[in-house]
This record gives C-alpha cells, structure tokens and sequence, in this order.
C-alpha cells in the first residue's frame, strides 16, 4: 500500500470510528498513530510521543485558547447579556419584531466578548425569551432568532474558532479578527432583515413595544460600554500590534472578570464555576488538538494533502466548482459535528487544496478569505434543520414551544446565511477591505 | 463551541465515584488557578512594557509552563464529566446496551492513549533531567514542566478506566439510566 493510499485508508477508519461515539480527539489520534507506525515504524512514533504532548500544550500561541475560554466563562457570568439585550431593545423595541431584533443585536454584542456560539444562544435565550413571550411573540420568532443570533458568538471576534484556524494555517491571529468584522456586521444586517420578513409573512409574530424616550434609550448605553471597550481594545491591540494574541486574551479574561465580579456579584462559588466551565472546555478542544497533531503528522508523512491538491489542480476543474464543492461538504458535515472539530479535522487537508486554486487573490488573502467563509457555513450547520444543535439548545430551554416551530422560525434566518455566503464568495474584497485600510 | 456534548447525566452514589471526582475537581481548581495566575502575570507584563517600560522579566516562559500544567490538569475534569466531543447523530436511536458497549470502547482507547503519554513522559522527563535543558530567561529547568503535568497524565488514565467500568456496568444492567 503506498502512504497515499493508506492515507485515505486511515481517513475512513477515522469516519467510522466518529459514526461509533468514539471521541473524535481519541478517533483522530489512535488513526494517526496506526497511520506513523505504519509508514515510520514503532520507534520514531513513541520518541515522538516523549516530548511532543508537552512541548504541544506548552506552546506559547496555543496558551491564548484557554485565556479566551476563561473570558468567555466570566463574559457569561458578568450579567452582560441582559444589559445588551436591555439597551438593543430600548433602541428597536418600539417597531415591529424589535424585540427579536434586539436579541440579535444583544447577541452580537455578546459574541464581541464571548468566542463560544452555544454559550452565546444560551445565555441570551434565559433573557429574552421570557420577554419576547410576555409580549406575545411567536415562538417560532422568538426562538429563531435567539438560535441565529447564536451562531453570531462564533464569528465576531475575539473567538476561539478563529484563533484555531489562523494557528492551524499560521496566518496572523489579528488580521482574521479584523477581516471577521465586515462580514459579521453583514451577518447582523442580515438577520434583522429576516426578523422583518419573518414579521411580514406572521403579522402577528412579533407586536410592537412601548417606545422610549431618547434620553432614555441613551441611558441604556451607560452599561454596556465596558464590552465595546474590551472589544476594540482587544481586536485593534492585537491587530496593531501592542501585544500579542496571549496577551490580548489575557486583558480580556481580567476585564471580563472585573465586570464579573463588580457587575455579576461573582464570588467564590461563581468563580469555581467559571473555573470547571474552563476546565472542560479547554481540556475538550485540546485532546481534539492533540489528536489532530498526530494525524498531522502522519498525513504530512503520506504527503497525501500536497498530492491531492496538485490532482485537483491537473484536473482542470473551475476553481469555483471546486470551491463550492467544499463549502457542500462543510454544510452537510456541520450539521452532524460540531463545528470546531470539523474545521480542526478538515483544514490540513482542505487548506492546500483551496491555496492551490487560482481565485484572483494574493495567497494570503486567499487564506484569511476561506477562513471566513469556511466558518459560516460550518456555522450555518448550527441552525439547519434536521439537527441544528443551537435549535436544539434553546428548544430546550422553552418546553411550550414544538421544535418544528423553531426549525420554521429559524428558516428565514438560513436564506439570509446564503444570500451573505454567496455575497462573500462573489465579492472577496468585502472581507478583506478593512484589512487593507487600517 | 460545545455542540455535541454527550449529556447523559451519570452520577453513581458511591464513595468512589465520590473520591475520584472531588480528585478531579481538585485537579481542575488548580489548573484553573494556575491558569488565572498566568492572566494576572501577563496583565502585569503588558501594563509594566506598556506604562513603565519594564516588562515582567521571563512571563512567556510562565506562560508555557502555566498553560501546559493548566491544560492537562482539566483533562481529567472533562473525561469524567463526559465533556469531550463525539458525533451521536448515529447512535441517537440504538439500544442503550450499544451505546455503552460503544462508550466503553471509546474509554479504554483514551485510557491506552493517557498510558502511553504517562509512558513516555515520564522517560521525556528523566532524559531533560538527564540534559540539563533550561529555559533561556529565568533558566527554568525543562524537566519540572514535564513533572508538573506527570500527575495529571496519571489521573487522566485512572479516570479513563473508571468510566469504561461505569459503561461495562451500563452494559450488563441494560444502559445506563
């Protein structure tokens, strides 16, 4: 068996190990151990295995996850998310559907402090949707928008999924938060557009509120600011440069944790669940990583991922064919996994693959581009219906309300994802414009 | 991030499930700590480099020290908790006997890997003992990273086999409840 071959052989067994519950970090590691010893040998792998997960876990760039995690933990603890969605409210509240466009709006500024999609959905659900019910919002609205707001917490940065596929294909951890921005204030535009359809076809899904006075509405603002300013100080400090991505995560976690205990009233017993919050976050994405280190290793050995892009390439496929082959394949795959590993499992082998297209750009901009777009259609697996694990989460939560009307709810908010990848796909330039003008 | 959680809730009343999580818990409070003092650490850094000029001497190689001890000190935490991720878009519908058949293969598979790393760590360890590697700021020797996550590693692997126990039991008595 030649080591391309036997790539592909110890890819499949990795598929049904995932089909059988095997944790996909175990799956991914025991694959490419069998996969090393194959093409190496015995003694190479276990010399590897000596120092490698140490030096792995120690590696400076990597200590920036369990930072973002930790700010996430105490995001959530610090009570923001009803001061976002207070303040949004007070602004859009009075129109139509407002409410569920202030949990849009409260969601995506959450997501500005919290890198998690679930911890985002979840948090901003326990405060709106009571509201939203109380004023007699459909729940399909109600919940649709909560679970598509959701999926905001994934691509406004700072988010752990980014940080991983700028480490993972060593592009600059500050240029995909910069180029995450347009795109996510797309993404909101886009989603308060659906919340306005969703009102037109159910006039009755979401009634107006009380309007505010002005001076009111200001005096919303007065406690929502410290997130923007963790926010801006975090993404322009680490993308100008006054500190590094660790460091930004750091200031991060101690502001958020500030904010938790001031704001949040976080004590001991708080604290120590942000703590275990940490704990299994973190040791979930790294037994993933250190899974993925392994079968990195020997599918670099196999040269498999180099070998299949130069097929691809002599093929003579359209790039854009090719392209919207692998954005299917996310779709499909995201709506069965959950979108961290899938990215982790299929970046070495997509990657040089879309590098080696020839869409026009620098292959830099190409990078941060697909990291981009990859990511939201992952994310858009969050909301599509059979599964839709953000749908699930807050179904959960609202026991009165039948899961078939969430999927309905969640539906326009899923047209609108489409309309903004194909945007994306089309005008390359929307991500990487402010990038190129900082 | 989290999408796929196995959820099962599974707390067995027993003083031994009692022990190994209040020695997990501990593990992970540590971590945390650890994990918190490297923020504080480099909160001061940047501040000192930023205000006074002064960087904290050496806090990338806390740095690394720190996030490794943190890091594998949580695994144990998340193994126990049933935190790390599998794909149960499959299974959803299969006997719960299956499910812990398959639970328990998955387990003893971690447990082999957490062996090996033990393994081979500990030998890591005695060779940059051996050497005499150091940090190049703080002269940190190299070795005390490794058996600072020594312990962990070994907790991880008991853990390991204590849940695939858990699951054989799940498949005698027909699935855990």
């Amino acid at each position: 068996m030649t080591p391309f071959v036997l790539s592909f052989v110890m890819l499949a067994l990795l598929l049904v190990m995932l089909v059988l519950r095997i944790p996909i970090g175990v799956a991914m590691f025991v694959t490419g151990a069998i996969g090393y010893v194959s093409v190496s040998g015995w003694e190479p792998l276990m010399n590897h295995l000596k120092s490698n997960p140490y030096h792995y876990f120690s590696t400076y760039s990597l200590s920036v996850i369990p930072l973002f995690v930790l700010m996430g933990e105490f995001a959530t603890r610090a009570g923001m998310s009803r001061a976002l969605f207070t303040a949004a409210n007070a602004w859009v509240g009075h129109r139509r559907g407002g409410m569920a466009m202030a949990a849009i709006g409260g969601s995506a500024g959450f997501g500005s402090i919290c890198g998690s999609s679930l911890a985002t959905a979840a948090t901003m659900t326990q405060v709106a949707l009571p509201e939203m019910r109380r004023y007699g919002y459909s729940g399909a609205l109600a919940t649709g928008s909560l679970a598509a707001g959701g999926t905001l917490g994934i691509l406004i940065p700072p988010s752990v999924i980014l940080v991983l596929y700028a480490i993972m294909t060593e592009q600059s951890i500050g240029q995909m938060f910069v180029a995450a921005v347009v795109p996510a204030a797309i993404a909101v535009a886009g989603y308060l557009i659906a919340v306005q359809i969703s009102c037109y076809l159910d006039p009755d899904a979401g009634p107006a509120g009380a309007r505010m006075p002005l001076i009111d509405r200001f005096r919303t603002l007065r406690s929502v600011w410290p997130v923007a300013l963790i926010f801006i100080l975090i993404i322009f400090g680490i993308y100008g440069g006054w500190f590094t991505p660790t460091e930004g995560a750091a200031i991060g976690a101690f502001g958020t944790g500030v904010l938790a205990v001031t704001l949040g009233g976080m004590r001991t017993t708080e604290f120590l669940d942000c703590i275990y919050g940490t704990a299994r976050i973190t040791a979930m994405i790294f037994l993933i990583l250190l899974g993925a280190d392994l079968l990195n290793a020997f599918l670099g050995l196999t040269r498999m991922p180099t070998e299949a892009a130069m097929m691809i390439v002599e093929m003579g496929l359209s790039p854009m064919a090719v392209l919207l082959a692998i954005l299917a394949i996310y779709l499909v795959m995201g709506c069965l996994m959950d979108s961290m590993s899938m990215l982790v499992l299929s970046i070495p082998i997509f990657f040089p693959i879309v590098m080696s297209l020839d869409l026009g750009m620098a292959p830099q901009d190409q990078a941060v581009w697909f990291g981009i777009i990859a990511l939201i259609v992952v994310e858009m697996g969050l909301i599509t219906p059979p599964v839709g694990m953000n749908v699930f989460v807050i179904n959960g939560m609202a026991r009165d309300i039948p899961i078939i009307e969430s999927y309905k709810g969640v539906l326009p908010f899923l047209a609108m994802d489409v309309v903004r990848v194909l945007i994306l796909v089309l005008f390359p330039g929307i991500v990487l414009w402010l990038g190129s003008v900082l | 991030m989290v999408d796929s959680l196995d959820s099962r809730a599974d707390t067995p009343e027993t003083s031994l499930h009692r022990l190994i999580s209040g020695v997990c818990n501990i593990f992970a409070v540590l971590g945390g700590l650890v994990l918190v003092s490297i923020m504080l650490s480099t909160v001061f850094h940047v501040l000192g480099r930023v205000l006074f000029n002064s960087p904290l001497r050496g806090n990338f190689e806390l740095v690394e020290f720190g996030s490794a001890t943190a890091i594998f000190a949580f695994l144990a935490y998340c193994q126990l908790n049933r935190g790390n991720v599998i794909v149960d878009f499959f299974t959803a519908r299969a006997p719960a006997r299956v499910v812990s058949a398959l639970g328990m293969v998955g387990d003893l598979l971690y447990a082999a890997i957490a062996a090996v790393i033990t393994w081979r760590l500990t030998l890591g360890m005695l060779d940059y003992r051996r050497y005499g590697d150091e940090t190049m700021v703080l002269g940190l020797p190299t070795w005390w990273g490794f058996a600072s996550v020594l312990p962990s590693v070994t907790l991880l692997t008991l853990v390991c086999l204590y849940t695939a126990g858990l699951e054989m039991h799940g498949v005698i008595r027909g699935g855990r409840q």
